[in-house]
């Protein structure tokens, strides 16, 4: 994944989906921009995508739906280009053979039963044998059971289901998907991400809006963070973690004599500050990597043997937080 | 305001917190006020006030293109006033005559304004958070209707006051003018009361029974036309093959009852318009049980909707 | 830009009308309009039953005043509006439009979905009530039911195509249809004569015409001048709703 510049980065790391290939990329941005008169949605968004999954995250109002819309053709950008498999998607109704949009709103029909809706997506892609496409495509999401029933009794869960069955079952190459596990029980969300995963594994391109962090974590890693409609990160979440040098590591320590431990490390530089605790110590460093080296050469040299080593704030979530605070 | 509130209630498990919500011991006012406020938020809704521009649109402009007609008479009243001597009128329109020849622009007003009134509260669900207020389904039903009837009531009245305008302008003493004029204006206001009244009943009796807006008002229009035309065809296939009963199938008529109710108010036989054999009092004591019905229709919906 | 084959896009349409047809068939709506279709049949009976056997007046106030003025722009305005109905206020257009399908095609579907169902309910209406009030008065009387026939399509044809636009372009489209054929058709025309060049009424009436002279205060264009009045509305109608459906931007959302 390539990003834009982002201030004070250093070339990101992490294996990008596709990174340096020859092939154009599925999804590319450059320069983005868009605006309702005074208000600027999107500002200046450059980025490109290949097969793989990633989490368009951000704070509502930060432009996810704004981005989407841009990709998924039904909005221009006021400035920049967008390219889908190489071409601008606005106003091109034959790139819809090849994108499977899952829009936040509530499908229409709900008379249609969840089989009858997805054959007539499957129609309208124009499929030489849509009731075949439609019924692999419920058994994808799951929906064999409720295929009869009308859309209208579903559940939310269900609808969403319906909907992704809808936008998968012409097989295209690019998903887009907004919220796509609102309304979904654990289970089903799990379902979900299961198949999303599948989908990548097979070289579609997919990228999710969403704002619960943890299904973003699941599903893959690589993320791309809005903020106020501007790009504040992009890549291997882990990896942005790792950049993020300003904000110390809390890292928890268990260990056959924590207090000895503790007087050690608070000695080195690295170590911003360390806390006695009942659950163990707590560890503030700004540098993870050197730290690592540090902890496990420390320890050895006061005799204490580490029974546990836990980085505390790793997840999706700190790492949001952080960027939605700057 | 105390804000460092101390737990209002607390055990090892739980607390409840004090947020220093008082509980109102003051004055309440009672059912009646309730009516009152809903009366009047009816009708500003009604003329858009509390809303964009656009919902402001079609019930000025409909009450405007209603008016038109008499400030056009008002207007050349003023111009030609001094040309013209006294007992010299040009095209006069009678108040008794401005319903029946405007009566499309007053009907079209109700169907655009009528489900507006009744339709979005029954969508949004707020009835059953009235109907925790010491509002009952007859005060809600009364006020809507009372909302409705007054705002129809502005929009009839406004040219006759242009038409009065407009008469006594076009004579040279004023003063001797007014008092000339007014009596032969006052019967316009219980017309126009009465026509006001009854279309509004009509119009929201028959709207509230459904919450889609599209459906209300297509029936409105519906009943409007079919109820005009029906009953006139009938009576002239009964002048064809003698039934006489078929003058009374004019009572069943929106407009044409309450036409003939207001032109009660001025006395004088109905014009030529109306089947022979009816008289004015047959057309009053018909709109006042139309009234009648389509109020008790709009309170069985409504009963219906509280329980 | 790779335009979108147009075999692929007529292929498309007989599916959205197909669904299209039971999104407006399924509610209470049919059963609303079904009852207004029976008014004119009603008419017809009592026609009948007060043994007038006037072809030309049972065509102007009946077939005319019931079903050309009253029953066909109310069937149509309310099918004509509900064929898009919200979707496009609520975006959720966006699942017909992210398809390979030019919008024309999608346009063209709906107003055959919609033209069709009020069609054959005026349609129906006419015929029974026609057959009924008509039929025994021999050819005068069936040259006005054939006339009524080809209006009513005719008619419904211009109307929805003509609400449907409307619907595209404005949340009050409802009311603006009915203010259209109440004050406009209704009111103005008899006011002013020149309208009748702008009035779907009028076109529709026009094509009685041509099998069936109607009194002459009734009609005032002929079918040569009606039928290609009528077309330029409909491609005209149908032009700007492709248009506006090209030109559909999804607003953002608030994110």
């Amino acid at each position: 994944m390539n990003p834009q510049s982002a201030p004070a980065a250093a070339p990101p790391a992490g294996p990008g989906p596709e990174s340096g290939s020859f092939a154009a990329p599925a999804i590319e941005l450059v320069n983005v921009a868009r605006w309702y008169g005074n208000v600027v949605a999107v500002n200046d968004v450059s980025f490109s995508l290949g097969p793989g999954v990633t989490g368009l995250l951000g704070p509502n109002g930060a432009g996810k739906t704004t981005l989407l819309h841009m990709l998924a053709g039904f909005l221009a950008p006021s400035a920049g280009t967008v390219r889908v498999l190489g071409r601008s998607p606005h106003q091109d109704p034959s790139v819809y053979r090849q994108i499977g949009l899952v829009p936040e709103r509530e499908a229409v029909y709900p008379f249609l039963t969840g089989f009858e809706y997805v054959r007539f997506n499957a129609r309208l892609q124009g499929l030489h044998d849509p009731d075949a496409a439609a019924r692999q495509a419920i058994r994808m999401v799951g929906l064999e059971d409720a295929a009869d029933r009308a859309v209208g009794t579903y559940s939310k869960g269900m609808r969403q289901r319906a909907k992704v069955a809808g936008a998968l079952v012409h097989d295209p190459q690019v998903f887009l998907l907004d919220e796509p596990f609102n309304g979904m029980d654990p289970r089903q969300r799990l379902a979900m991400m299961d198949l999303l995963g599948q989908l990548a594994e097979a070289g579609r391109t997919i990228l999710f809006s969403s704002h619960i962090l943890e299904e973003v974590e699941r599903v893959g890693s690589q993320i791309l963070v809005l903020v106020a409609g501007r790009l504040a990160a992009s890549g291997d979440f882990r990896a942005i973690r790792a950049l993020m040098t300003d904000r110390p590591h809390t890292i928890t320590i268990h260990s056959s004599d924590d207090r000895r431990l503790a007087a050690t490390l608070i000695a080195d530089p690295a170590v911003f500050a360390v806390e006695l605790a009942e659950g163990g110590l707590a560890v503030q460093t700004a540098h993870l990597s050197a730290f690592r080296r540090l902890i496990a050469e420390r320890s050895r040299s006061v005799g204490v043997s580490l029974l546990e080593v836990v980085p505390a704030d790793e997840s999706l979530e700190s790492v949001f937080d952080y960027l939605v605070r700057r | 305001m105390n804000v460092a509130s101390p737990a209002a209630a607390s055990s090892a498990d739980g607390s409840i917190y004090d947020l220093g919500y008082r509980h109102y011991e003051g004055k309440r006012h009672g059912g009646w006020f309730a009516i009152w406020s809903l009366f009047t938020e009816g009708l500003r809704s009604v003329w858009g006030f509390g809303r964009p521009m656009t919902a402001k649109g079609w019930p000025f402009a409909l009450a405007g293109i209603y008016a038109f007609p008499a400030f056009l008479q008002l207007a050349l009243s003023s111009v030609f006033a001094q040309s013209m001597s006294e007992g010299n009128k040009i095209e006069l329109i009678a108040y008794r005559d401005y319903f029946g020849m405007m009566w499309l622009l007053a009907m079209v007003f109700c169907i655009a304004q009528g489900p507006e009134l009744v339709c979005r509260d029954q969508r949004s669900h707020v009835l059953s958070l009235y109907f925790t207020r010491p509002l009952n389904h007859a005060g809600y039903a009364f006020a809507r209707v009372a909302a409705l009837a007054t705002a129809l009531f502005i929009t009839l009245m406004v040219p006759m006051i242009a038409l009065f305008i407009g008469d006594v302008l076009m004579k040279p003493d004023t003063l001797r003018a007014i008092g000339d004029e007014l009596p032969r204006l006052l019967p316009a206001v219980p017309a126009n009361a009465v026509i006001a009244l009854g279309m509004a009943s009509i119009s929201l009796g028959l709207a509230a029974f459904s919450p889609r807006r599209a459906y209300s008002t297509i029936g409105l229009v519906a009943y409007f036309l079919l109820m005009e035309a029906v009953p006139a065809f009938i009576y002239a296939a009964g002048q064809h093959a003698g039934w006489t009963w078929a003058a009374l199938t004019s009572l069943l008529t929106p407009i044409t009852t309450l036409t003939g109710a207001g032109d009660w108010f001025f006395g004088a036989p109905l014009s030529a318009d109306f089947p022979s054999t009816m008289s004015a009092d047959q057309y009053v004591a018909a709109a006042l049980t139309s009234i009648a019905v389509f109020a008790g229709l709009l309170l069985l919906r409504y009963r219906s909707l509280s329980a | 830009m790779n335009a979108v084959p147009v075999s692929r896009s007529i292929k498309a349409i007989p599916e959205i009308v197909r669904v299209t047809l039971r999104q407006l068939l399924g509610r209470r709506r049919t059963i609303l309009l079904l009852l207004l279709s029976v008014i004119p049949i009603l008419m017809a009976a009592v026609f009948v039953a007060a043994g007038e056997s006037d072809v030309d007046g049972f065509a102007s106030s009946v077939l005319d005043v019931f079903s050309v003025t009253m029953l066909l722009p109310i069937v149509a305005v309310l099918f004509g509006t509900a064929a898009f109905g919200a979707e496009i206020e609520d975006g959720t257009v966006v699942y017909l439009l992210a398809k390979p399908i030019s919008r024309w095609a999608v346009i063209v579907a709906k107003l055959l979905g919609a033209a069709t169902v009020t069609a054959l309910l005026t349609i129906a209406s006419v015929s029974v009530a026609g057959l009924i009030a008509l039929a025994p008065q021999g050819e005068h009387g069936r040259a006005a039911i054939l006339g009524f026939v080809a209006a009513m399509a005719v008619g419904s044809v211009c109307y929805v195509s003509f609400f449907m636009a409307l619907s595209l372009f404005t949340r009050r489209a409802l009311m603006i249809g009915i203010f259209y054929f109440l004050i406009w058709e209704g009111l103005l025309s008899s006011l002013l004569a020149g309208i009748a060049n702008f009035s779907i009424r009028q076109y529709t009436l026009g094509v009685v015409g041509a099998f069936f002279q109607l009194s002459d205060q009734e009609a005032r264009l002929t079918p040569a001048t009606a039928l290609p009045l009528a077309a330029i509305l409909v491609v005209v109608a149908l032009a700007l709703a492709t248009r506006r459906l090209m030109r559909f931007e999804m607003s953002g959302s608030g994110d």
